[in-house]
């Protein structure tokens, strides 16, 4: 669905990627690691049209997306749920999620969309409970929910996840993993950048390591979950509990 | 979640795949083996000067000469502590010795396993294997390998052919693995003492050298089973790096932990028939670049009857005398004169050969050169003896020393 090839990227004088390649297959979750200024939200951000790479090519369902809008690429089926979530903070949930779909009122109207917040909701339960709440509100946990749905809402098939577990509480971290994988089995493929090594790998399919811009590492999730060297790297103080 | 076999996967992806695994190798050998850091830094290239997989073809190659010259610790790419098991092979000066981190041996069984399944063994077969002690971690892959299918193993020990054949029909083994030599060995064997051969086998598993297509039908006719050829190199991965399916249309590299490229062996330009050059894609604690295997092989892209989308090699006679194999152990010229060096401190004219009967152990013709002569008949006897134990303890070999008059 997604193949990347040998991806250059700099900041000015910076280089931040080194020739990556990856890809991600229809209806897989696949996992990117790596420890801070790897390179690995800087990739997100390059897939979904923020950055210019210098040289390579990214490949949607075989289609070169190098250098695309990021309107166009929201049309064209990807998402992108950012690292801090960067929801609106003075607008209720539900206008939250009313704008995530806001490319597509014109041409599919109010019904098409009210339909799909009702499908949100049976998702995120939490939040039809507070869809007239100010997000501002919101805890941390019910943010980040927030912007998982609001993301759905553009319809995506593919859906890249910036840290959604980021300074949020293990039990919240939990349910949105869970989540990711009911999304992921309602059909949406998923790219997921992420901190918390172990339960990012205990969902995905395949997971790829990332070390100062280049690619190290590439294998089934289950197995890196249980290599060495990651688990020094990556697991750090979790090592122990599942090593027992 | 468990990963889809790659054996099937659409030809037009896995120039993706290789990509990445090429890279994914290359960066690790830069930044985790000093021995190919200085070769790449020599070569004026970096881990993203790889673009595509035929972008490999402008990086050094690795030779057994590599591998034994900067023993022992110069070609890991984990610490040590991460390697669960190291496998020691004769060279010189230094042996060549490979270690495995618990990640390389769960590879190397599923490798296996996938080996032994595509050639029809299942649960309820029971293998025998004849294969000499010189190939004792061959023995040790397919041993696992078959026992984590479920199947019953007999694993070798240095007995007589007699004992194999009894063995295999007291226990109505179905499965027989070994070595073209050897098999025809047990065949001679049981014609002349008259005993008959295991009704009870369907399969025979060959590796360890080539066979040719006449001794192949034979060996099919009289035994009457039918046959499956592999292709391994204990230094890279063993038996599972390259097996034939029910098509036998040559045999299917394990695609997905090894790049192969077919080189003339003397200039280097790709072509479809050559020598065999093997990267590995996933081995962790010793990875290798562009491994110059020795092997002569055809290469075969299109697709397979059975569905598999990997290359398949078909093996071809060695051309040039480096290296010999009997029963199937590996006799490399370099290691022979490196321990002929050792032993007499120079190198002696010599001639090894090796007749095509199994049963007759190789003989050692060394020329009777001044500094090697002696005017006893028994020092010279016990200077043939020396080198005769020299060269057991070193291959796991018998051999028989003769004088030749310079």
């Amino acid at each position: 669905m997604l193949e990347i090839r040998n991806l250059h990227l700099a900041y000015g004088k910076l280089v931040v990627l080194r020739g990556i390649s990856l890809h991600v297959a229809e209806g897989e979750i696949v996992c990117l690691l790596g420890s801070n200024g790897a390179g690995k939200s800087s990739l997100l951000l390059a897939i979904m049209g923020l950055h210019r790479p210098y040289r390579g090519r990214i490949l949607f369902e075989g289609e070169d997306i190098t250098g695309a809008s990021p309107q166009y690429l929201v049309r064209r089926g990807l998402a992108l749920v950012p690292e801090g979530r960067q929801i609106f903070y003075p607008l209720t949930v539900e206008e939250n999620l009313e704008l995530g779909a806001y490319h597509r009122w014109r041409e599919e109207g109010r019904r098409a969309i009210q339909a799909d917040l009702q499908r949100v909701y049976e998702l995120f339960p939490h939040l039809r409970e507070r869809r007239r709440q100010k997000a501002g509100t919101l805890s941390g946990g019910e943010q980040q929910m927030l912007a998982l749905a609001r993301a759905f809402m553009a319809r995506p098939r593919l859906l890249l996840l910036d840290e959604p577990s980021l300074g949020l509480a293990p039990k919240i971290v939990s349910l949105i993993m869970r989540t990711i994988v009911r999304l992921n089995q309602e059909g949406l493929t998923v790219l997921l950048v992420e901190q918390n090594a172990r339960q990012a790998l205990e969902i995905a399919h395949r997971a790829y390591v990332l070390e100062t811009g280049r690619i190290v590492l590439e294998g089934p999730a289950r197995e890196l979950l249980h290599d060495e060297e990651v688990k020094r790297a990556y697991l750090g103080k979790d090592y122990r509990e599942f090593t027992a | 979640m468990e990963q889809k076999d790659l054996e099937y996967l659409p030809e037009e992806d896995w120039q993706q795949w290789h990509t990445e695994l090429l890279q994914a190798t290359l960066t690790r050998l830069y930044h985790r083996v000093p021995f190919y850091r200085e070769r790449l830094e020599k070569a004026g290239l970096l881990p993203e000067d790889l673009a595509a997989p035929e972008d490999l073809a402008r990086f050094p190659t690795t030779t057994r000469e590599d591998l034994s010259q900067h023993y022992p610790y110069e070609l890991f790419a984990v610490p040590l502590r991460d390697i669960v098991r190291l496998h020691v092979f004769p060279w010189h000066p230094n042996p060549i010795v490979k270690g495995y981190t618990r990640q390389d041996l769960e590879a190397l069984r599923k490798l296996t396993m996938r080996f032994l399944a595509a050639a029809g063994l299942r649960s309820d077969d029971i293998l025998h294997i004849v294969l000499e002690p010189g190939m004792a971690v061959w023995i040790e892959d397919l041993k696992e390998g078959a026992e984590a299918l479920g199947v019953t193993v007999i694993p070798p020990s240095p007995r007589r052919p007699e004992i194999d054949l009894r063995i295999m029909k007291d226990f109505r083994a179905s499965a027989l693995v070994t070595t073209p030599s050897l098999a025809l060995r047990l065949l001679k064997v049981s014609e002349r003492q008259g005993l008959a051969l295991p009704r009870s086998l369907r399969l025979l598993l060959l590796l360890g050298e080539p066979v040719s297509p006449g001794e192949r039908a034979l060996l099919e006719e009289v035994f009457g089973v039918e046959t499956r050829l592999s292709y391994g190199i204990a230094e890279i991965l063993g038996p599972g790096m390259a097996y034939e399916c029910e098509a036998r249309q040559g045999l299917h590299l394990a695609a997905d932990h090894l790049f192969a490229e077919v080189v003339d062996p003397e200039t280097g330009k790709p072509g479809p028939e050559g020598e065999l050059l093997l990267t590995t894609l996933r081995v962790r604690a010793n990875p290798l670049l562009r491994f110059r295997t020795g092997d002569r092989v055809r290469i075969h892209s299109e697709r397979c009857l059975c569905g598999r989308t990997t290359p398949r090699l078909e093996i071809l006679e060695p051309g040039h005398e480096e290296r010999w194999s009997f029963r199937g152990v590996k006799i490399y010229r370099k290691a022979l004169e490196g321990l002929l060096r050792e032993v007499y401190g120079s190198l002696p004219a010599y001639r090894l050969r090796i007749e095509g009967d199994p049963e007759a152990e190789p003989v050692l013709e060394v020329r009777m050169e001044e500094t090697l002569f002696h005017p006893s008949i028994v020092a010279l006897h016990e200077e043939a003896h020396r080198l005769e134990r020299a060269f057991r303890e070193f291959f796991g070999l018998p051999c028989r020393v003769k004088w030749v008059e310079a």
